[in-house]
């Protein structure tokens, strides 16, 4: 795998996978939408069993996937950010702060995301493992729901423009293809 | 290699407790024999029976099959000649023909898109009418009468193609709905 | 084989209402010879015209000019036009001339119609 002497594995396997089938997921679920159901649920289904995946994952994992490895209290990340906006930022083998926080924040978007559209499922489908739990929901938490979900989801999208925005902004501060070590794992140990 | 291993196995077995779930005891009640898994991308199943369409669909929408349990097409097989107040009689070679293939597309029968999502809302009624399944109710709740029973266009919540532009696909999701004389979507 | 082409393709475009003049017909013997007709256009004409069973009348749906579609008055749903000089198709199959027949005199008139009546409807609907 390793192409110079200098490189170095950061991502595994598990990792990138996952990455990229939670990208394909949710891209699914975003265009299936109302047309597609039994495409957009089914697409629901693996973002939240790859979330979970990741979770674990992020206790248990390697060195680079777990989460004590990149979640930073906020004032860490603020600074990392100021510091990216004045072209003064450290580059990072594993998620760099920011970064970090974008994992979290798309986890946690994304988890939500999913829920809510389990409970709508639930509740406007009569199917799904909460349905029992929505079958006499009211119908203001049917709406209610409706809404959390459309916004839920896109409050995700928007996390991913500024998470696509980010990889190509921190590609370019450091010179080093981001999206390539995505599918690789692999980064220069040291930049020159 | 090991991790390829590991992580494969971590995401079927992730993958693979999200679809057990989804499996769950809510629809488990309906395990009876002569269920079939269809894949529909339609909502529902298109008609695929000729005869039921012109013999049904003369007088009114041809209602897909998927839209009712078969215990409520098995009601209205036989009572036809009184078929909500009008008479549909039918010879008793085509009544039972089509009783059959009514009864083996039910939504209660064949998983195919929203069908089980009928059924599920029925917990073992059979109504008569698309319009009383629980199902019907809670995806229309938000239509105001004036759009429907006080729309001279429209009339009725039984006239489906009326609003739903595919109906006759099988086809009825929300960007598919016109109410005729009412502004914007139907939603 | 030119002219033999033509003859039968002449023959074929116009066995339609050929089709739906023996349907009718067909239907008719039948009533005939069990004890019906003479047929008259008159009666039928009335008959389709008179309002029976909980005031109902044939063309509460099918309108007063069987030229033209009419409207199922509950569902809504358009009815092709009755006149066969229009719709001629729809009187080629004497099972369907029999089904129709069966359920639409019940539901308008509360009871199948007779022989008789049937055979003077279709007199007067044939020459539509």
């Amino acid at each position: 795998m390793p192409q110079q002497d200098r490189s170095i594995r950061v991502w595994d396997p598990l990792v990138r996978v996952f990455h990229w089938a939670l990208a394909t997921a949710f891209l699914a679920a975003w265009l299936s939408g109302e047309e597609w159901l039994v495409l957009h649920v089914a697409a629901g289904y693996t973002v939240l069993g790859l979330v979970s995946l990741r979770i674990v994952w992020g206790v248990v994992g390697t060195r680079h996937a777990r989460f004590t490895d990149f979640v930073r209290a906020p004032s860490t990340v603020l600074a990392y950010l100021k510091d990216v906006l004045t072209f003064r930022a450290r580059r990072y083998l594993g998620h760099n702060p920011a970064g970090g926080a974008m994992v979290l924040a798309l986890l946690v978007s994304l988890a939500l995301s999913a829920v809510s559209g389990l409970a709508l499922y639930g509740y406007q489908e009569f199917t799904g493992p909460l349905a029992t739990m929505m079958v006499h929901a009211p119908h203001w938490l049917g709406h209610a729901l409706e809404e959390a979900h459309e916004f839920l989801t896109g409050l995700t999208l928007l996390l991913v423009v500024l998470h696509l925005a980010g990889v190509a902004l921190a590609s370019l501060q450091h010179r080093e293809n981001l999206v390539r070590s995505m599918f690789s794992g692999c980064k220069q140990q040291e930049l020159s | 290699m090991k991790q390829w291993i590991i992580g494969g196995l971590l995401a079927a077995s992730g993958m693979m407790a999200a679809g057990l779930v989804t499996g769950s005891r809510y629809e488990g009640e309906r395990e009876e024999h002569g269920k079939r898994f269809g894949f529909s991308l339609q909502d529902v199943a298109p008609v695929q029976n000729a005869r039921y369409t012109e013999e049904c669909g003369s007088c009114h929408f041809a209602y897909q099959p998927g839209l009712l349990p078969a215990a409520s097409w098995h009601k209205l097989m036989g009572t036809l000649a009184d078929h909500f107040g009008e008479n549909a009689e039918l010879d008793a070679d085509t009544a039972a023909q089509l009783r059959r293939y009514l009864e083996a597309n039910a939504a209660d029968r064949v998983y195919a898109g929203r069908s089980r999502g009928i059924a599920n809302s029925l917990r073992g009624m059979a109504p008569l009418r698309v319009t009383e399944t629980p199902y019907f109710r809670r995806q229309h709740e938000e239509i105001p009468q004036r759009a429907v029973q006080g729309n001279p266009d429209v009339g009725s919540f039984s006239r489906c193609a009326a609003c739903h532009t595919r109906a006759g696909e099988g086809v009825y999701n929300e960007h598919t709905v016109r109410i005729p004389g009412w502004a914007g979507r139907g939603d | 084989m030119k002219p033999f082409v033509l003859v039968t393709a002449l023959l074929a475009a116009t066995a339609s209402p050929v089709l739906q003049a023996e349907t009718v017909t067909e239907v008719q013997n039948r009533y005939r010879t069990g004890g019906a007709g003479p047929f008259h256009f008159e009666r039928g004409e009335r008959l389709w015209n008179s309002r029976q069973f909980q005031e109902r009348r044939c063309s509460d749906c099918h309108g007063a000019d069987l030229k033209q579609p009419g409207m199922h008055r509950r569902t809504r749903q358009p009815i092709e036009p009755m006149a066969p000089s229009v719709a001629q198709h729809r009187y080629t199959d004497p099972a369907k001339v029999e089904k129709w027949l069966l359920r639409n005199c019940k539901w308008t008139w509360g009871r199948a119609c007779t022989a008789q009546e049937k055979g003077d409807l279709l007199e007067y609907l044939k020459r539509l």
